[in-house]
């Protein structure tokens, strides 16, 4: 998938580049994304940030509009007031929830306006024009076939699960399938939010119910740095390894350099919305084939791929 | 004095989740529970001591999560800022402390002043600081996550996690503030004029209390504190984000009222509040140690107590 | 409708308040019910009003027993009470108070124009010439009577309860408000009302009922009863000799002199001596600016002018400061700005003066002491050390609070409507305490709307009017003519002292 969205868009970046021979009236692109609050929704941000920044100088012709909602209905607001009072061409919506954003989209849709939806889908088929997926039970199943290698002989994990949605489900259902018959026993498994301290006092209970616990899946990497000051501050030497999982840039680094406790990562990229933003521009101002659906796969990330998954600038 | 349910209510509930916790997990008695439970809840603690007298003198904050997001988020960059010419060390713990605690006292001198000299209703007031700080942090924090310097994390790391006579510093600072709260409320002056100003402010007022000064210092106070519990919370981890502290300001309030203090005002007391603490905290223990509670089904738990603790408390009422 | 309480007990707990007391509401009468508080009026009324249950006895409507299943149920029936704190939604307009809880409806909706048109007509009724559209907040004392009033009669009251409607009301107010009882009375609407003022129950009511002690003490028409025979009945002992004769000579040193005070919107160019060991009296309308030149005085209000105690000039920005100059002030407005009613007695005693009794933490036995002393001076009755102090009598809290204040040793005290609402026997008491206080040496200012209390117990009065010295009298010149004349603005007369 990687390769394909590469591809593309070095096509359409060509076709981008040789457009402003045309004089062409100024389009406005929309994007509503959830505010940042938690890491991966700051990274998602930061890399929304950065790909407007760059589409602008590269388009002259297109104007962005940014908007981060704190909650759903907050984001309906937004969508309401792009399309009333911005006349946008284009939506980029990373939906809060699928069912209250899936009629507000949809009119922005019905207005003539180009939608693209990122990562959750909306509750309604056929809205969007792009569909720029993240893979929420790939996720799961290439941090369940990790663990699989990992504990060839079985063992016994607890699981740390992210705020109750859908997206929590599926990567847990991919998990679960995945160790299916392997011999690892998911002893216990509590909410610990996509939260630093949350995921601590959930780990710390955690290493106080079990005397044995082989292994962890935090899940995300936010919640595995609260699981390492908890494992740390309980002096246990029988948890072998945190798996984590969407990439922040220090976890990397800790795979990249060796730290047998991270001694690996699942990508579930922030950039995808870059990715989105991108294609929609690309759409917009030329023919390219861009609609569709495109899903932005798990990547599993050991020290020795370490590198190519570490971004500097990013917050994340 | 003969003992009610309006003083025994909140003990009585503390000792019935003390007892369930035990007949669930054998763990939960043991010293690392115990430990776990009481280092946990000293952020929120420290924090609601200082938010009953907020209450007691009729006043209410809400900024105090964000307001702790945003110190920590400061307290980070000031270390972080400072390594490279102090290097690191206590020096820069002592430097970063004070920030902390500056920091603190200035967001409630704010928060007090709105309050005070310029009349605009507290829960305005901190509902537009909680907004204040929580953004200020997200923004320092570009969206992402401050994280202290890998050399310093090292260096502060003690403040949370060691202690004297195997008791760690949490849950020492706690236990002092709350003792110190405590007296103040009932045998300091100043507690004494808090209650009377959230009681009848006007009384207050003919009776020569200066009920301006008052309200300020129950913010400074409160403050403080935050700056204070951000200090024990910054070790922990080391790091602040924009998803720090959120919801604290309900969980200090919802103990400081379990404790038996009144939302109107005029009625404080720091021990209940500190009851009121530890029974938050061992309902989310519990339901970690235990299975067979859908996790969902947390928050609900939490808020029967709540309810369940105030209705006991005024059961009383009725009756005298 | 006729109202008969008969062979009425009533226990709170162990304690019995009432004892076998029979009462007669008749149509078309004006009964007053009068007696110390404590003497049971409060929980009479609340039975027969459905508020409370009587332990023993019965109620009986128009002679058929009726049992109340509460104070609505009572107001379903036609009986109402109307409360001595008004029961009024402030921030509402006077037709929306008189429909609260029973608004008109056409359909879904409120019928306004019903409602108002009622409302209208109910207050023509009283002649009351309040806006229906008026907030409750902006009209005046006599006028929340009136609006209470219109709201028990909008719902269909045949019998009127009436908790002091005049403790707040001047003369001239309450002369207004008996208008209308007169007329209700003519309608033939049974009124049972209760007051500390005996030329009141003279002039209004055809019957009197005087209780003491949870007991009726004596029951007769109006006419039989003179006013001494009221209050020696209510007392149980007489009380001819309400002020007391001075026994020391007001002293010559001037202790305070005020020049030229200005209170904005409330006083203007206000000036006056007080000396050592006299009562002055300060008379005047209700709004006429007398509360607030002493609270301007004291540094409850912004003022400017010139203010001297002994000789030396001293500004007062805050009470604390005027306190800690020795002078203090005692509000008239004892539940809402004198005491914490939900606070002990200890707590109350000491809080004016908290600083004395801490030196690090607070010395709660010094605290006690002074609450054992306090009790003992002032003669302060409380079921016991604990007791909220808004469970006290009226009069009880009124000595609490000049216990409060007199801990902090002012020497010169403004008392602000010293006796407002307190029965006689306490009243005595404490125009005695006001007269040990000048024997001492101490300086009194006495606000005062009772003109008898003025006259009874100033040495000298200053008359006010719009905010403005009217008029300054002394000795003999001291007449209830003389001070109505300055205060309505009938004299030209001004500072002939």
């Amino acid at each position: 998938m990687k390769h394909l969205r590469t591809t593309l868009l070095g096509a359409a970046l060509a076709a981008g580049t040789a457009l402003p021979a045309f004089a062409q009236e100024t389009q406005v692109i929309g994007v509503s994304i959830p505010a940042a609050t938690h890491g991966w929704a700051g990274g998602m941000n930061f890399h929304a940030q950065e790909a407007i920044d760059r589409l602008e100088e590269v388009y002259p012709d297109l104007d962005f509009v940014l908007a981060t909602a704190s909650d759903p209905s907050k984001q309906v607001n937004d969508i309401e007031d792009m399309l009333a009072t911005r006349n946008i061409s284009a939506l980029v919506v990373l939906p809060f929830e699928s069912e209250p954003l899936t009629g507000p989209v949809k009119a922005v849709s019905d207005s003539g306006a180009w939608v693209t939806v990122v990562d959750r889908g909306l509750a309604q088929e056929g809205i969007e024009d792009l569909y720029v997926a993240g893979d929420n039970s790939g996720f799961g199943r290439v941090s369940g076939e990790y663990m699989t290698e990992a504990l060839p002989d079985g063992g016994q994990i607890v699981a740390l699960r992210g705020i109750p949605t859908t997206i929590d489900n599926e990567r847990v259902e991919g998990f679960e399938q995945a160790i299916e018959g392997s011999g690892i026993e998911i002893i216990d498994m509590e909410h610990g939010n996509w939260n630093r301290d949350d995921s601590f006092t959930v780990m710390q209970d955690f290493l106080s119910k079990h005397d044995q616990i082989d292994a962890v899946w935090a899940s995300d990497d936010d919640m595995a740095v609260g699981v390492l000051a908890a494992i740390e501050a309980a002096g246990r030497d029988d948890v072998q390894f945190v798996l984590g999982g969407a990439g922040m840039k220090e976890m990397i680094a800790r795979t990249r350099d060796g730290d047998p406790m991270i001694p690996a990562n699942v990508t579930y990229p922030p950039a995808m919305i870059a990715t989105a933003i991108e294609l929609t521009a690309v759409g917009l101002t030329s023919s390219a084939p861009v609609s569709g659906t495109f899903t932005i796969g798990s990547v599993l990330v050991t020290q020795d791929n370490a590198e190519d998954y570490y971004f500097e600038d990013s917050p994340f | 004095m003969k003992l009610d349910l309006h003083v025994l209510g909140p003990i009585l509930a503390l000792v019935v989740l003390v007892l369930v916790g035990a007949a669930m997990n054998s763990n939960f008695l043991s010293a690392a529970n115990v430990t776990n439970v009481l280092s946990r809840s000293a952020f929120i603690g420290i924090i609601a001591v200082g938010m009953t007298f907020v209450i007691t003198a009729g006043g209410l904050d809400l900024s105090v999560g964000s307001m702790a997001a945003f110190i920590a988020g400061l307290m980070i960059m000031v270390m972080n800022g400072l390594l490279p010419t102090m290097g690191p060390g206590w020096p820069l713990v002592g430097v970063g402390v004070g920030a902390a605690l500056l920091a603190g006292l200035l967001a409630g001198f704010l928060n007090g002043f709105l309050v005070t000299t310029m009349r605009i209703e507290a829960f305005i007031v901190t509902l537009g600081t909680m907004g204040i700080y929580r953004s200020l942090v997200t923004w320092l924090a570009d969206g992402g996550t401050l994280s202290l310097d890998f050399g310093m994390r090292t260096v502060i790391r003690p403040i949370y996690y060691n202690g004297i006579l195997g008791i760690s510093w949490p849950i020492i600072v706690f236990a002092l503030v709350a003792i110190a709260g405590e007296t103040i409320m009932r045998r300091g002056a100043f507690g004494r004029h808090a209650a009377a100003v959230g009681s009848n402010d006007q009384v207050a007022r003919y009776s020569s209390v200066d009920v301006n000064r008052v309200r300020m210092l129950t913010y400074v106070f409160l403050g403080l504190l935050v700056g204070i519990a951000t200090i024990m919370y910054v070790p922990r981890l080391g790091s602040a984000s924009s998803s720090t502290g959120v919801l604290w300001e309900l969980e200090a309030i919802a103990a400081v009222i379990i404790g038996g203090t009144m939302l109107k005002g005029g009625f404080g007391r720091v021990w209940g509040t500190v009851i009121g603490v530890l029974i938050l905290s061992l309902i989310d223990n519990i339901l970690n140690l235990t299975d067979g509670v859908s996790p969902y089904l947390n928050g609900a738990i939490q808020g029967v107590i709540i309810i369940l603790a105030v209705i006991l408390q005024r059961e009383r009422k009725a009756e005298g | 409708m006729k109202l008969t309480l008969s062979g009425i007990d009533r226990s709170f707990g162990d304690v019995q308040v009432l004892f076998d007391v029979d009462l007669v509401l008749n149509p078309g009468e004006v009964h007053a019910l009068i007696g110390e508080n404590g003497a049971g009026k409060s929980t009479t009324m609340k039975i027969m009003s459905g508020y409370l249950a009587p332990t023993a006895g019965q109620v009986l409507l128009d002679d058929v027993p009726a049992t109340f299943a509460g104070s609505q149920d009572a107001e379903g029936r036609g009986v109402v009470l109307i409360h001595q704190e008004f029961n009024l939604a402030e921030q509402l307009t006077v037709e929306q108070n008189v429909f609260l809880g029973h608004e008109l409806r056409r359909g879904p909706f409120l019928d306004k124009r019903a409602m108002r048109a009622r409302t209208q007509a109910l207050l023509e009724r009283l002649n009351c010439k309040v806006s229906p559209d008026a907030r409750v907040r902006d009209i005046s004392n006599p006028d929340k009577q009136m609006v209470e009033i219109a709201k028990a009669l909008g719902r269909e009251a045949r019998v009127l309860v009436m908790d002091e409607p005049t403790a707040v009301l001047t003369e001239r107010e309450a002369e207004v408000l008996f208008e209308q009882v007169d007329r209700l009375r003519a309608e033939g609407v049974a009124i049972l009302f209760t007051s500390h003022k005996l030329d009141e129950v003279k002039r209004i009511s055809d019957r009197v009922t005087v209780m003491r002690d949870g007991r009726v003490v004596a029951q007769a028409t109006t006419a039989e009863m003179s006013e001494d025979d009221m209050a020696t009945a209510m007392v149980g002992r007489d009380v001819s000799s309400l002020y007391p004769a001075r026994t020391r000579p007001v002293g010559d040193e001037v202790v305070l002199a005020v020049r030229d005070l200005n209170v904005p919107g409330h006083a203007t160019d206000v000036s006056f001596d007080l000396h050592r060991g006299e009562i002055l009296g300060i008379a005047g309308l209700i709004g006429s600016g007398r509360t607030e030149t002493m609270e301007g005085l004291v540094g409850l209000r912004t003022a400017t002018g010139r203010i001297e105690m002994h000789g030396q000039q001293v500004r007062f920005d805050r009470p604390r400061a005027a306190l800690a100059a020795g002078m203090a002030y005692l509000t008239e407005d004892r539940k809402a700005r004198g005491l914490l009613l939900a606070k002990g007695m200890r707590e109350n005693l000491t809080l004016q003066s908290l600083p004395d009794f801490t030196a690090f933490l607070i010395d709660e036995r010094a605290e006690d002491r002074a609450l054992d002393r306090a009790i003992a001076d002032f003669d302060i009755r409380a079921p016991h050390r604990k007791v909220e102090v808004g469970n006290l009598s009226g009069g009880n809290q009124q000595k609490l609070l000049l216990a409060k204040t007199m801990l902090a040793d002012p020497e010169i005290v403004i008392i602000d409507e010293p006796t407002r609402g307190i029965d006689i026997g306490t009243k005595q008491q404490i125009y005695a305490f006001i007269h040990a206080l000048v024997a001492d040496g101490k300086s009194v200012i006495v606000i005062s709307s009772e003109m008898q209390e003025v006259i009874g117990l100033a040495d000298r009065v200053l008359v006010m009017r719009q905010g403005r010295v009217a008029g300054e009298l002394t000795g003999d010149g001291i007449g209830e003519d003389r001070i109505v004349r300055l205060a309505m603005g009938l004299d030209g007369m001004r500072g002939a002292a």
